[in-house]
């Protein structure tokens, strides 16, 4: 029963905040659905296979542009699933060179690639003339909320439901050790692949509800380095080895930037740096690691 | 077009660049050679050092030249401090020291947000200048200021004489050592613990003195780390690990990619350009060029 209680606590909150009626609550609501959302699509590529990626940014910045770009041509209810296809495919695609290259080199190469597609978009939006962009008519925020509600739950629902299937299994196998993964049969290129794909799918939605709840885009702002930064931050601190964790790290988060981020922004920033390296060096598994062991360390 | 191409002013600012790239990418060189650690704030020390120097001389009215050398010693201190309060006590951590590399880098992420954010809340995140030695030089058809070409010079002499010390003294043989194989050279007796101090406090102090040289030839900034730590992993992937005359080329290759890639295209290339270059090198040939097959990962 104890095990279920964070995702039941977090479900009754998700459902009751539209109700207290303030926008302001919707706006913490949202941002907290929004980490979850992103911080769980993470875990799939780097909690269960073990291939950190610096970059998520790119996966939401390009969903952001996506939808910026197909705004009043196209409806969002499917410009957003086309977005998340979209950065599938994208992943899917730039995975067979990145893939290949391992450990720590992986790990930079992800955000070299968050950054120069950052560049090339706005390469592109100067070749336009524009430097970012306005969207008139977006849905209020209480529609958007609902949308990426079902989008954290999603996320939370498939990071805690691969955990269980055979191709979770197998990431967990790549994580621990590849080539003896490789050996005892486990199609690691494919189960890559699929886990960089689907780690892309959900941030590049969120990141188009997020550009529709700001009426704005510009590439610096989609893209930016701290995204990625705050979901690496968020995934250790709860614990990325179990699907509680991210939501433990997004809503502690949250709650600390609603606080700090106004205020003092770089005050905030330097909070989260000096968590991150704490927990890295001292509890290592996480909140959620220390509050639910795994189970092979109950004796 | 052709004439642009061609003329020596190009030349000498791919040449200049090239070289501070070389610099900057000869302190990670030395970290990441002789511990394998990547480390991807070597950018922020650049920051630093140019914050160092540029502070110095706005406020203080310290030359520039003084400050490359306070701005060495600070981020050479705060290496030594790294290593001893954390790589050390790291290593010994079996849970730890397993996961090192990815550990490391984590750390490293949130080193670059903290100091970022501490030089932003200390100096606001507006982009700052100053005026040193600003007359021009001319060689034949080249006009230079001159803190271009100290910055130059100096880069080029901290690169050389690097080169010297690895090649001639018994210390910098044993960091050859330890970047070759460090089991094997704490076996033929070297100190490996020393040397990784030694290593670190130098690589770091570099990347300071090399951010305190561009601080006198460019608008600074808090965030203008990143690119200066991707410009020295492209140098030292292309270069290969632990050598310094490739790494040289190396940064010089990168320096001529992107000095003429923007004369062929537009300023706005220029991110693309180095960006593109970084991911293209570890796609393609993440084991190195100099060293054919025989890189070290």
């Amino acid at each position: 029963m104890t095990r279920a209680l964070p995702f039941v606590v977090f479900l009754a909150a998700g459902f009751t905040v539209p109700w207290i009626g303030s926008t302001y609550a919707l706006g913490v609501g949202l941002q907290l659905g929004m980490w979850i959302a992103l911080t769980q699509s993470w875990i799939i590529l780097s909690g269960m296979a073990g291939y950190i990626s610096l970059g998520h940014a790119v996966f939401f910045g390009l969903g952001a542009y996506f939808v910026v770009m197909t705004w009043e041509v196209i409806p969002i209810w499917l410009s957003l699933p086309l977005a998340g296809l979209i950065t599938f495919l994208f992943a899917v695609i730039i995975s067979v060179p990145v893939l290949r290259v391992r450990g720590p080199y992986f790990v930079i190469l992800t955000f070299g690639i968050a950054e120069l597609v950052k560049y090339v978009v706005i390469l592109i939006e100067s070749s336009f003339g524009q430097y970012s962009r306005l969207l008139f008519g977006t849905p209020e925020i209480g529609d958007l909320y609902w949308v990426m509600l079902a989008l954290a739950i999603a996320a939370t629902a498939l990071s805690y439901w691969i955990r269980f299937t055979r191709f979770g299994h197998g990431l967990l196998a790549i994580r621990e050790d590849e080539e003896a993964a490789q050996s005892i049969g486990i199609p690691i290129v494919r189960y890559k692949t699929l886990a960089y794909g689907l780690s892309g799918i959900i941030p590049a939605m969120v990141g188009g509800v997020m550009a529709l709840r700001t009426n704005y885009f510009e590439p610096e702002q989609a893209f930016d380095p701290i995204v990625s930064f705050t979901i690496i931050t968020m995934a250790i601190v709860g614990g990325s080895d179990d699907a509680r964790g991210p939501l433990l790290g997004a809503a502690f988060f949250t709650f600390l930037s609603e606080m700090l981020w106004a205020s003092a922004p770089q005050g905030y920033l330097i909070i989260l740096g000096v968590i991150l390296i704490a927990f890295i060096l001292l509890m290592p598994n996480g909140i959620c690691g220390r509050i639910f062991p795994p189970a092979g360390s109950r004796i | 077009m052709i004439d642009i191409l061609l003329s020596e002013q190009l030349l000498a600012a791919a040449i200049i660049t090239g070289t501070l790239y070389a610099l900057v990418a000869l302190g990670l060189n030395l970290v990441y050679g002789t511990m394998r650690l990547l480390n991807i704030a070597h950018g922020e020390l650049v920051m630093l050092g140019a914050y160092v120097a540029s502070s110095g001389y706005n406020y203080f009215g310290i030359s520039p030249l003084v400050g490359v050398i306070g701005a060495g010693v600070l981020t050479g201190l705060m290496g030594a401090a790294v290593y001893i309060f954390l790589f050390r006590n790291l290593l010994v951590k079996p849970e730890l020291s397993r996961r090192l590399e990815a550990n490391s880098l984590l750390i490293f992420f949130g080193a670059i947000v903290i100091l970022q954010n501490i030089v932003a809340l200390a100096f606001t995140g507006t982009p700052r200048g100053y005026r040193y030695l600003d007359g021009v030089i001319h060689f034949g058809g080249v006009a230079l200021t001159e803190n271009r070409l100290a910055g130059f010079l100096i880069a080029a002499a901290i690169c050389l004489a690097t080169a010297i010390f690895l090649r001639a003294s018994i210390v910098g043989v044993a960091i050859k050592a330890l970047i070759q194989d460090r089991r094997a050279a704490g076996l033929v007796g070297i100190n490996v613990d020393r040397i990784q101090l030694l290593s670190l406090t130098l690589g770091f102090s570099i990347g300071g003195v090399a951010g305190a040289l561009v601080s006198m030839t460019q608008e600074i900034t808090p965030f203008m780390g990143f690119p200066y730590t991707m410009a020295a992993f492209v140098v030292i992937i292309l270069g290969g690990l632990g050598n310094l005359v490739g790494g040289i080329a190396a940064g010089l290759v990168l320096g001529f990619i992107q000095i003429y890639g923007v004369a062929l295209t537009s300023p706005q290339w220029n991110s693309i350009l180095l960006y593109g270059a970084f991911v293209a090198v570890l796609v393609l040939r993440p084991q190195g060029i100099m060293r054919g097959g025989r890189g070290v990962r």
